[in-house]
């Protein structure tokens, strides 16, 4: 199935979302249901026994070289650990992320997953970019992603509002973060970050 | 089938010297024998929450079960990893292919004489397949540690349906087969050349496609099962919800290898079966395997989307009807092509003679002289199944075919459908009555039938209301739906219906006891139906007890005679008539004893059953009951007499029983919203003699409100990969009381001539009879625009669809009184 969409950030430069993005840590805490996104170096890597550091700081109060070394790299892959509700089920799914390309001039992001629930598994290839418009950016996503499983038996009707509603929630808590940056920087963080980057 | 009455030593008891009850004429003793509406026994622990489930049993170091499940509809398992499971304190042992290959249980014998794997070692051949088992000391435990076993999967293609599973170029579901298709079989029945012929020559022939879609049964009460294996008897006990605990027995012996005396199991209280508990699930295999591993009980109970993504469903068969007539309506021949899915295995549950079980019951009530019918039966990537859902096996299909052909042919000739039907019924002289097909209808009256039901609901102001409305041109059509199906039930006899090579008999052991109450023991059992209630008024009228005093023992394997269970509404005809028979050989000995006691000749004693006591010919005074007679067969027993008063029966019926209906059902279709409101159902069923009329009264309404959801809500649907889209009771909908109707049940009595107290079957006419009457009514509301047909589910879309198409919709907006751009409106439709 198919999922596209795509998301205005008001007052946000297309470069400061690029960095938010690029930052696994502040993706983590946007995104609901998400417990971490950690690169995946260990082959026996166990989900089960990882446990995700808490209260890591994010910009603006973060160290932005700490930022710049954590931030997503092409061709690695990471580990994610995402616990969603959708209708009656509550999968907790163990996913492996690779990201793909990373145009730090035209701010394309590309990212290969799968995931494994207890009755549920997903493969996906999503994308998104950023464009600069009049007011701030706006974030074009995609997803296609082969569900099987008790999570694709729910159908369309039931799937597409939970992943709008997550996508959603996901961008405004971004633009939330976002707005805390900008108030607080003063000195271009982001700026200097970006160059780092 | 024949109908002759096979040369049995038992005959005699058969036929009973005074013909056997007339519920209708001479019962009414107040014993609570035939006829009576004695208040079911079993509900009071039932309503006070005192029912012994599966589920309510406990035992001492009892370990939980739980399934890992396949999310893939077709694909190859690379590696199971169950380290991590293994690791959680509470899980004792994670089983897999592996483990059962070494035991040889790694696969069981379907009832169809499939293979099927108890856990997937190579390939899943359908999505929930069960793939590997965690047990562990309590059931979250087990289904945390279910989620820690690893699978991985390389994806295959899936072919999801029959369709598609004919293309050459189709995924093969069954390599394993040595088979490079998805075929299973092609059926044939009946006389191809003379059909064709007859429908060459017909004056008036029509053709209609109609897919009966796949059903879940939906017993309330899931499979499951507590396995115990015993180390120091060497014997494995299980608790299983099943609807045939002998046969179930019999197969476990055979699969798993241990001695069949030393396997016990115990269906206790079942909450529903309705087909869906007949066939061996590979559950029940694994909770076994792990009890005998463990030496520790072990208990697996499905859930709710488990039961009906893996358990096997009904129906899928997929029908092109063809009906030929004479200009007036005489019906002269009919044919019958299927394309049955059969899921990812051939496990259908019946007798293993008749792969399309009993279709050829296709003529249904009518006196057609040409018929001839195929089904061709695919495998798909869907779970297996194809049983007999509250029906006779693959009636159900049948009668839908038959009656929704009878209504086309009316549309056609543009005659009345109570009319085609009329002119065509068998008549009651033509009984018994050898069918096209080759069954040999028992008796039947159906033109009487009919008559009442037009009579009951007033046919004609139905008639005159619906063309009232299409003059006025309401809102709201008026349809109305005939049904005058018959079913054919009871089956062996044995030797043309068997269950895995076990002759479909049925048995009954009666054990009066010296102070004159009994206990009944049955081969058959119940999931709900009442036989602790009917099988005792049976026993209460043959022997003229109290119904009181009769206990009724029924699913225990090891205090039950051999039986072949309750399905396909067999447990009257086949087990009713064990139980009667039985009666009838205690009787006899009580007749001895009476003669011993009375001191007169056995031919001078004479039984009356409306006093249900022995007394002296001529002498009515000189009488003794069966408690002073129990008493005596202990106490006095006659020199030439054993001692005590007891006898038991296997029963192999000469013939099955052809149950009848006729049902009309008005519904009104609203224009505006597609959606059907089912005004009122009437529904008149002759089973023949009935036990227990409030009895029968229910299981009409319950077997109605199923036909209701049949042909309005319910359909197991799947996506293209094979994910099962209506798995949970959000998706697949069952009729609430808010889709029901009042019910209003009637009945004629047209007594079976060959069943010892003249009883057929009845917990099924209704599921199999009301579907065509609700499609009837529906497709008579909008005849009159040129439909002739509605798939079910009947759902509101597709029923504004049909509307739609046919030009009878109302635009929903043409009834707002609000003032919006209708043109705007439906453009961004």
């Amino acid at each position: 199935m198919e999922f596209e969409g795509a998301f205005e950030l008001e007052g946000v430069e297309p470069e400061d979302a690029w960095v938010m993005l690029s930052d696994p840590i502040a993706v983590r805490d946007a995104l609901k249901g998400c417990r971490y996104i950690t690169p995946l170096d260990d082959e026996d890597f166990n989900f089960d026994d990882y446990e995700a550091e808490e209260d890591v700081e994010t910009l603006p109060e973060a160290d932005p070289e700490e930022v710049a070394d954590r931030a997503f790299r092409e061709e690695t892959d990471y580990a994610a650990l995402m616990q969603v509700g959708v209708g009656s089920v509550k999968p907790r799914f163990e996913t492996q992320v690779r990201i793909g390309e990373r145009d730090d001039e035209n701010y394309v992001m590309t990212a290969t997953g799968s995931g494994a629930a207890s009755s549920s598994e997903f493969e996906m290839e999503s994308w998104m970019e950023i464009e600069e418009t009049e007011n701030g950016s706006r974030i074009n996503w995609g997803t296609e992603a082969d569900v099987s499983g008790r999570v694709a038996q729910l159908g369309n009707r039931v799937l597409n509002p939970v992943a709008d509603k997550i996508v959603n929630n996901f961008f405004n808590n971004i633009e939330q973060q976002m707005t805390d940056v900008e108030e607080s920087d003063e000195g271009g963080v982001t700026s200097r970050l970006r160059n780092m980057l | 089938m024949s109908s002759e009455t096979r040369d049995k030593p038992d005959a005699k008891y058969r036929e009973d010297e005074d013909g056997g009850p007339n519920p209708e004429k001479d019962c009414g003793h107040d014993r609570g024998g035939m006829g009576e509406e004695v208040k079911r026994k079993e509900d009071r622990r039932f309503i006070t929450g005192r029912g012994n489930y599966v589920d309510d049993i406990k035992k001492e170091g009892m370990l939980h079960c739980e399934i890992v499940r396949s999310p893939h509809a077709h694909a190859n398992v690379e590696s199971i990893n169950t380290e991590r499971a293994e690791k959680m304190d509470e899980v004792v042992a994670v089983l897999t292919a592996e483990d059962l290959a070494a035991h040889d249980l790694a696969t069981m014998p379907t009832l169809m004489d499939d293979t099927q794997e108890v856990l997937v070692r190579d390939k899943v051949k359908f999505q929930s397949q069960e793939v590997a088992a965690v047990i562990a000391t309590d059931r979250y435990a087990a289904k945390d540690g279910a989620e820690r076993v690893e699978v991985e999967y390389d994806t295959l293609d899936p072919v999801v349906e029959a369709e598609k599973a004919k293309d050459e170029d189709a995924p093969v579901v069954r390599e394993d087969l040595d088979q490079d298709d998805n075929h299973i079989f092609t059926w044939e029945t009946g006389d191809e050349e003379a059909t064709e012929e007859a429908f060459e020559e017909a004056p008036v022939t029509v053709e209609e496609d109609m897919y009966y879609q796949r059903l879940h049964p939906a017993p309330i009460e899931t499979c499951g099962c507590v396995a115990d294996w015993d180390q120091d008897d060497e014997k494995m006990t299980v608790h299983m919800t099943s609807q045939a605990p002998h046969a179930h027995r019999t197969l476990f012996s055979m699969v798993s290898g241990i001695p069949e005396n030393k396997v016990r199991i115990v269906s206790p209280d079942v909450g529903g079966g309705f087909g869906n508990k007949v066939p061996i699930y590979p559950g029940y295999v694994v909770a076994a395997a792990a009890s005998y591993v463990l030496e520790r009980p072990v208990k697996w109970v499905e859930e709710r989307s488990e039961n009906i993504q893996t358990t096997s469903f009904a129906r899928d068969y997929d029908m092109t009807g063809r009906i030929a007539a004479t200009e007036d309506g005489e019906i002269t021949a009919v044919d019958v092509d299927v394309l049955a899915d059969h899921g990812a295995y051939n496990a259908a549950a019946q007798p293993s003679k008749f792969p399309a079980g009993f279709f050829k019951i296709f003529t249904g009530s009518y006196d057609i002289e040409h018929a001839h019918g195929t089904v061709d039966a695919y495998y798909t990537n869907t779970a297996p199944g194809g049983i007999a859902y509250r029906c006779s096996f693959r009636v159900t299909e049948a009668v839908y075919l038959i009656e929704r052909m009878v209504k086309a042919l009316a549309q056609e000739l543009d005659m009345d459908p109570a009319e085609v039907r009329r002119k065509n019924f068998i008549p009651k002289e033509a009984f018994p009555y050898e069918s096209s097909t080759g069954w040999t209808y028992d008796s039947g009256d159906y033109e009487r039938a009919l008559d009442k039901a037009l009579e009951s609901v007033d046919y004609d102001e139905l008639r005159e209301e619906q063309q009232r409305r299409i003059a006025n041109d309401d809102d709201k059509l008026l349809g109305i739906g005939l049904s005058t199906f018959t079913e054919i039930v009871g089956a062996g006899p044995g030797k043309q219906c068997d269950i895995a090579g076990v002759e479909m008999f049925d048995s009954a052991e009666i054990r009066v006891h010296p102070t004159g109450n009994a206990t009944v023991r049955i081969g058959v059992q119940t999931q709900g139906q009442g036989h602790e209630t009917t099988f005792a008024q049976i026993v209460a009228e043959e022997l003229g007890l109290d119904v009181e005093d009769v206990t009724v023992e029924h699913g225990d394997t090891d205090t039950e005679p051999y039986g072949l269970g309750t399905y396909a509404s067999r447990s009257t005809p086949v087990g009713g008539a064990a139980t009667a028979v039985a009666a009838r050989k205690v009787r006899e000995k009580a007749k001895s004893i009476a003669s011993n006691e009375l001191e007169v000749a056995e031919e001078d004693v004479v039984w009356d059953r409306q006093s249900g006591a022995f007394h002296v010919k001529g002498a009515p005074d000189r009488s003794l009951t069966i408690e002073e007679i129990a008493g005596a067969s202990y106490m006095n027993s006659p020199p030439d007499e054993e001692p005590g008063l007891e006898a038991v029966d296997y029963y192999d019926p000469p013939n099955m029983t052809f149950p009848f209906g006729a049902y009309v059902c008005v519904v009104e279709v609203d224009r505006e919203t597609g959606e059907v409101d089912i005004r009122n159902f009437y529904a008149l069923d002759d089973c023949g003699n009935r036990i227990n009329p409030m009895i029968v009264e229910g299981q009409v309404h319950g077997g109605v409100a199923q036909g209701i959801g049949t042909a309005m809500l319910e359909h197991v649907t799947y996506d293209d990969e094979g994910n099962v889209t209506a798995g949970d009771f959000m998706n697949y909908l069952l009729p609430t009381s808010m889709e029901i109707p009042e019910i209003e049940t009637d009945y004629t009595v047209t007594p079976s001539p060959h069943h010892p107290i003249g009883a057929k079957g009845v917990g099924e006419s209704p599921t199999v009879g009301s579907p065509p009457a609700v499609v009837n009514a529906v497709v008579d509301a909008m005849e009159h625009a040129g439909v002739t047909h509605v798939d079910m589910p009947m759902t509101p879309d597709r029923v504004w669809e049909v509307l739609d198409d046919a030009g009878l919709a109302i635009d929903p907006a043409e009834n707002m009184e609000f003032d919006i751009d209708v043109e705007d409106a439906s453009a961004d439709d």
